[in-house]
This record gives structure tokens, C-alpha cells and sequence, in this order.
């Protein structure tokens, strides 16, 4: 399948906020109400349409875990977007952002887009953290900010998308270096049909122009 | 002496065992030597190397007299020059040496047929193995005589590979339906070999390395749960203590789920791991109905939790949850009345003294199981990722084609294999092939830290035809993370095994095949 761009995603969080389920969600748009642990790293992809522009996410869903941060770590690296997701219904998901971020931002590349998801808003009732929280949270720290629930589907792909129109933005500002794959962007086939070939010369002309 | 060059080989025909490669300088000595059952139940090709013809005739004579054909291989230059060391490995672009073959055929009567051939070793066959009837086609023909355990393995992959193509690659697979279980078939070879296991079971002092070796093709079901726990090192070997020594383990189990779990007051450095396994446990296999009962959820959650804390190096990490299971379901399934169907049954039916005794056994086993892999799992999980660095190098070695076809798709072992090694393959076999290949990793238990390394490599190169098609990364890790298992059975473990000691003996011990350790 031909697509403009694809994006490497990384999904964060601690374990059993629903990181697995946002991804099946949005891969294969059902639920399942019991998911097995994530060991290590899982894999998913997807296409989406941003602009009229086809672009492939590739997404690694990694294990919530502590006894896993070693493995997960190296997902950082070569991630483009990151779903750092917390769980509305329990608090201490909430609270550990702040370690998150920290270990996200020292492991990524500095452009990487991170968006803030309160999972599980469809378990009202159990509510722990309100959206203002969470909203006030990602506004301190520059990250886009929505809730969700994989149960429901709500704002899902919304989630998915909104990140990568904001990575694709940065493209087109020309932030992101797009030469470099270690900043989760490469470009597509159709875009270049040999990019692996080209000159440094021929790729920046790609960078400059290819996507504007 | 005759035979001081003498090369015995020893290749095991149409049998999913392993293979033991002997070297002897006297090849009747296999007679005498210490694994004896590996000589006298499997049915062996033998290949000697040396020129005395008629010693060999004789020495065939005695291979024969246990139903094995015998092999010869004449060497010119193999006249007392052990002075040079022979390497017998073909050189590429040299003419590899031209070898003599006589075959010495087992054939001691016109009326003897492979029949009786079969009928003098069938009790070395695997539970479940029925389909062995049809290897009697494999032709030993001059040129092909090392590659004979190659091409029945072979032949095991096309039958069993008839099945996988039906299913789509990408389709989620749900591995743990346990209504299926292989109940051990009525026939004589299964009666033989629970009489067998019965017999070891009853002595006083009962011979360890037997039961292992007996154990490492397969168990059958109806003795497995009591051989799984002597070879555990839960249960003693002696007979007549087995049962008091049960009792005082189950009391001490008792003891300390009451000081650790129970408590009042628990311990607030335990409280983390409590609230991981408390959240943990009701999300394991999903498709598994008696895990969603609250009584099982329970007994899981004591036995991992008693683990973690008498465990603090590593405490509890995601994944060991599963290494339970298998103990778990052989113990249950020894006290079920075999009309119970483990998919359908209500755990609150079952007499809990039954229930306590499952439960402290499995916490038991489950400790010993892991005592030999804790480096996997204390951080930064180093016994893992160094088994996966050996991995890469064992398939870089014996398969450049595939290595080559994954790196240049950007797939990196770690993606896949992490969860293999974490998880011991239960996120990618079905239960019941889980619960068989147990019995090998059990009857190794001292090196099977290591040997699950060689199952993991044979796992990955048996679907090389199926990732070779694969064209992109996308591509094989939704293969990889998925691959189409929900067929396999007993005979699917049985070559995976054997294709791991296969690799187990190529390697193991010859640390210079590991690439990067070389530099």
C-alpha cells in the first residue's frame, strides 16, 4: 500500500490504563473487555487520511510495567508521536505523568509531538481525575490533551489523528528533519520512489519542497 | 585397536528425540554407557567410520539384535592417521571426499518386517504419535545418510504444514482453549509407557536420570502430574517419604501465605507488588473461562505474590503469571474426574482441601521452574536480552537467508523475540503444546535456561518459509507476534524439541559459533 509519510508512534503509561485497548481500538476497531498483559513491546499499523495525504502509523504499544523500562526505553527513540495515556478511574496513573514525561522527553528527540489521553471516561462514576486536571497538566507541559475511551471508541481516533496533523504540521514547517529516520518519519513511496538512493543534496530539495 | 578412530554417530531416525552425537572408540560401548535408553528404545541409524569389515559385521550383528541397522562408512585414509585432525565438514569449492557406503541392513529373518521392527521400539513412540506409521518411506540412500533426521523432520513440518495455510497470518489467534485436552489415547504404546513411568514411580529409591529420560519425549497424562512434581525437585525421589514430605511443603506454603498474604497489616514495601498482581491477575488469558472464576483469580494471586516476596531480587514482573498456568492446569486436571471438562468446570465444586493442595504444589513447582531463569527477570532483564543477542546469532549463523531477510525489513530480534523468553513461549503456543513441552523443559530442568534459547531459535526457523513471504517490516511483525499455532499438537513440540537439541549440540559448548562473543 502507497502512502505519503508514515509515522512512528509510542504509546506510555502506566500498566492497565488501557494502552492496549486504545491501540486495538483504533487498528481494528473493536474492544476487548479483558487484555492480556503487554510484554515488552506490541506492534500495530494503521492508515490514515491527513489532508488528503496518506500516512502510515506505525505504532509500538509498550508494557506499563516498571520491570520493563529498560526494554520499552529504546521505543522512545525513532517515535515521532507518543500517547502518554492515564487512567481517570485511578489517580496514581495520574500522578506518575510527571515521571513519564520526564523519562519521554530524555529519551526521544526533542520534536516529538506527545499527547495526554485520561482513558476510560466512559467509567463516570469511578472518576478519580476531572478533565480540568488533566487539561491544566498538559497545558504546563505543551502537550495536546483529550479524553477517551477504547470501550466506547470515543475520540479514539480523534487521539490518533489529532497527533499525527500535529507531526505533519511540524513537517510542513519544516521542523522535523524528515532525512533522518531516527525521528520516526519517513517518507513514502510515492513521495520517493528510491529515498534511500538519493544524494544529501537531492534529499534536502525532498525536505524543502516534497511536502509543501 | 581396531577402532581407535572409530567414529560412532548416532542419528535418530524418524524419532522427534534428541539427537546425541557419540563419539567412541568403541562403538559397543554405547551398550554400556550411561544413557542406555537413548541407545535401546529409539530406533537408531549408527554410522561407523573404519576399515576392519568384519569386525563390523559382527558389530553390526549386536546392533541388529536391538533392531538397528547399522552403517558403514569406509575411509582410505582413516588408517591409524588420528594424528591429524579430521574435519569432516565439506569445504566450499573443494570436491568434498569421495566415501565408500555399506549398509549392513537389519534383516535377521525373511519374516522379519519393519513391522516387527516397529513393534520392538514402538515403545520409545510419544503419546500421540500415531502418525509415525507413515515414515517407513524415508529412504537411506548412500548419499543422503547424515541428512536422514533432516528429512524426517521434514516430512513431520509438510504433514503438519498442510493446516496452517488455511488460516489468514494476520487473524488474532486465541491459543488457550482448554476444553481439548489430549487425553491419553488407548492404545498399547501409551499402556506400555504409563506402565514404564508407573514402575520408576513405585521404587523406593527411584534412578532421576531414568525419569528424565523417560519423561523428555512426553508424558502421558495419567502419571504426569506426580512425575512433574519429582522432577521439579518438589516431591523426593524416595517413595516412601513422598507423601510426608508433600504434607510438610504444603503446611509451609500455608504458613507463609498466612505471615505474608493474610496479614493484617501487610508489609507497605509489599504493597506495590500486591496492588500489580491484585490488577494483574484478572486480565491473564482471556480466553481461558476458569481464570475469569474469582477462586482461581485468587489462588494465582497468593501463589505469585508468595513468590514475589520470598523472590526480592527480581519480585514480580509481568509475564511469570503465565509460567504458572501449566503447573496449575496439570495439577487441577490430576483431580478431576476425567468426565470434567476443564473449559466448563466451576472450581467451587471441587473439595478445597483438593483446592489447597493444587495450589501450594503449583506455588512449589512454579518456584523450582524458575530458580534456574531469575537472571530474566531481575532489571534490566540481562539473562533476556543476552538470549536474545545469542538468538540473533544462532539464526545469523545457520540461517543467513532468514537473518538477512529480517534485518534488511528493519525487524530487530527484540521486537519478537522478547516476549518468547519473558513468557516462555505461552503467549505463542496453545495450552495443551505448552503443557508438553513442559515435560521436556522439566526433564531438563538444570539446563533448561539454555535449552528454551534453542526451542525459541527452532520456533522462528520453522515459519521461515512463511516470513520469507512477507515483504515488509509490517508485515512479519504482525506475523511474528501472531504466528499461526492453534493447530499444533503433541507432534509439533516433539519436533521442536528435537530440532532444539539439535542446535542445543551444535552450540552449546562451542562459545566461538556466538559471533559477538567472539570479538
Amino acid at each position: 500500500m502507497s502512502y505519503a509519510y508514515m509515522f512512528k508512534y509510542i504509546i506510555i503509561g502506566d500498566t492497565g490504563v488501557g494502552k492496549s485497548c486504545l491501540l486495538l481500538q483504533f487498528t481494528d476497531k473493536r474492544f476487548q473487555p479483558v487484555h492480556d498483559l503487554t510484554i515488552g513491546v506490541e506492534f500495530g499499523a494503521r492508515l490514515v487520511d491527513i489532508e488528503d495525504k496518506q500516512i502510515k502509523l506505525q505504532i509500538w504499544d509498550t508494557a506499563g510495567q516498571e520491570a520493563f523500562r529498560s526494554i520499552t526505553r529504546s521505543y522512545y527513540r525513532g517515535a515521532a508521536g507518543a500517547l502518554l495515556v492515564y487512567d481517570i478511574t485511578r489517580r496514581e496513573t495520574f500522578n506518575h505523568l510527571t515521571t513519564w514525561l520526564d523519562d519521554a522527553r530524555q529519551h526521544s528527540s526533542s520534536n516529538m509531538v506527545i499527547i495526554l489521553i485520561g482513558n476510560k471516561n466512559d467509567l463516570v462514576s469511578r472518576r478519580e481525575v476531572n478533565a480540568e486536571e488533566g487539561e491544566a497538566f498538559a497545558r504546563e507541559h505543551g502537550l495536546i490533551f483529550m479524553e477517551t475511551s477504547a470501550k466506547t471508541a470515543s475520540n479514539v481516533e480523534e487521539a490518533f489523528i489529532n497527533t499525527a496533523k500535529e507531526i505533519y504540521g511540524k513537517i510542513r514547517e519544516g521542523v522535523f528533519d524528515i532525512s533522518n529516520e531516527a525521528n520516526g518519519i519517513k517518507l513514502g513511496v510515492q513521495q520517493s520512489p528510491s529515498a534511500n538512493s538519493l544524494s544529501p543534496t537531492t534529499k534536502s530539495f525532498y525536505q524543502n519542497t516534497g511536502c509543501c | 585397536m581396531k577402532y581407535e578412530t572409530a567414529q560412532l554417530t548416532e542419528c535418530n531416525m524418524g524419532h522427534p528425540r534428541r539427537y546425541v552425537k557419540h563419539t567412541t572408540t568403541n562403538p559397543l560401548s554405547l551398550f554400556s554407557y550411561g544413557r542406555k535408553s537413548d541407545v535401546t528404545c529409539a530406533p537408531l541409524l549408527l554410522v561407523v567410520k573404519s576399515l576392519d569389515f568384519i569386525s563390523l559385521k559382527f558389530q553390526a550383528n549386536v546392533f541388529h539384535s536391538r533392531g538397528m541397522d547399522l552403517l558403514v562408512e569406509d575411509h582410505d585414509d582413516s588408517k591409524g592417521a588420528s594424528f591429524w585432525k579430521k574435519n569432516n565438514k565439506a569445504v566450499p569449492g573443494r570436491p568434498s571426499p569421495r566415501k565408500e557406503l555399506k549398509v549392513i541392513p537389519y534383516n535377521p529373518s525373511p519374516s522379519t518386517s519393519f513391522q516387527d521392527f516397529q513393534q520392538s521400539i514402538n515403545d520409545a513412540w510419544d503419546p500421540g504419535d500415531d502418525e509415525f506409521c507413515n515414515i517407513s518411506n524415508v529412504k537411506i540412500s548412500k548419499k543422503s545418510f547424515p541428512n536422514v533426521s533432516d528429512d524426517v523432520i521434514n516430512i513431520h513440518k509438510y504433514k503438519s504444514g498442510d493446516s496452517k495455510t488455511t488460516h489468514p497470518p494476520h487473524q488474532r489467534k486465541e491459543v488457550c482453549k482448554i476444553g481439548d485436552f489430549s487425553y491419553d489415547k488407548d492404545n498399547h504404546v501409551i499402556k506400555n509407557k504409563i506402565k514404564k513411568f508407573q514402575a520408576i514411580l513405585k521404587d523406593d529409591y527411584l534412578d532421576l536420570g531414568d525419569l528424565q529420560n523417560l519423561s523428555w519425549p512426553g508424558i502421558p497424562f495419567s502419571v504426569k502430574a506426580d512425575v512433574w512434581r519429582i522432577l521439579s525437585g518438589y516431591a523426593p525421589t524416595c517413595s516412601k517419604t513422598r507423601e510426608k514430605a508433600l504434607n510438610e511443603k504444603r503446611k509451609e506454603y500455608w504458613g507463609y501465605v498466612k505471615e505474608y498474604y493474610e496479614t493484617e497489616n501487610r508489609d507497605d514495601s509489599y504493597q506495590g507488588t500486591y496492588r500489580q498482581i491484585h490488577i494483574d491477575i484478572p486480565r491473564m488469558s482471556p480466553t481461558i473461562p476458569l481464570f475469569r472464576q474469582k477462586i482461581v483469580q485468587n489462588m494465582f494471586e497468593r501463589i505469585l505474590f508468595i513468590w514475589s516476596v520470598r523472590h526480592p531480587a527480581s519480585g514480580y514482573v509481568q509475564g511469570i503469571n503465565d509460567l504458572v498456568t501449566p503447573f496449575f492446569i496439570v495439577f487441577l486436571h490430576q483431580v478431576l474426574e476425567s468426565e470434567y471438562d476443564l473449559g466448563t468446570l466451576d472450581i467451587e465444586t471441587l473439595d478445597p482441601i483438593k483446592r489447597d493442595q493444587i495450589e501450594a504444589d503449583s506455588h512449589w513447582c512454579f518456584c523450582r521452574f524458575l530458580s534456574g531463569i531469575q537472571d530474566n527477570y531481575i532489571f534490566p532483564q540481562l539473562g533476556i536480552q543476552l538470549k536474545i543477542s545469542d538468538l540473533r546469532d544462532i539464526i545469523k549463523r545457520i540461517d543467513e537467508p532468514l537473518h538477512r531477510h529480517l534485518q534488511d525489513n528493519g525487524v530487530e530480534y527484540l521486537q519478537f523475540s522478547f516476549r518468547w523468553m519473558n513468557n516462555l513461549l505461552t503467549r505463542e503456543l496453545p495450552l495443551r503444546c505448552l503443557i508438553r513441552l513442559w515435560d521436556t523443559y522439566l526433564a531438563e530442568l538444570d539446563s533448561f535456561a539454555s535449552f528454551q534459547l534453542y526451542v525459541c531459535a527452532a520456533f522462528l526457523l520453522h515459519w521461515k518459509q512463511e516470513l520469507m513471504l512477507e515483504k515488509d517490516f509490517q508485515g512479519l511483525m504482525l506475523m511474528l507476534q501472531n504466528l499461526p499455532t492453534q493447530d499444533w499438537n503433541d507432534s509439533h513440540i516433539n519436533i521442536l524439541v528435537a530440532e532444539a537439541y539439535r542446535l542445543k549440540c551444535a552450540f552449546a559448548g562451542a562459545p566461538n559459533h556466538f559471533q559477538s562473543k567472539r570479538s
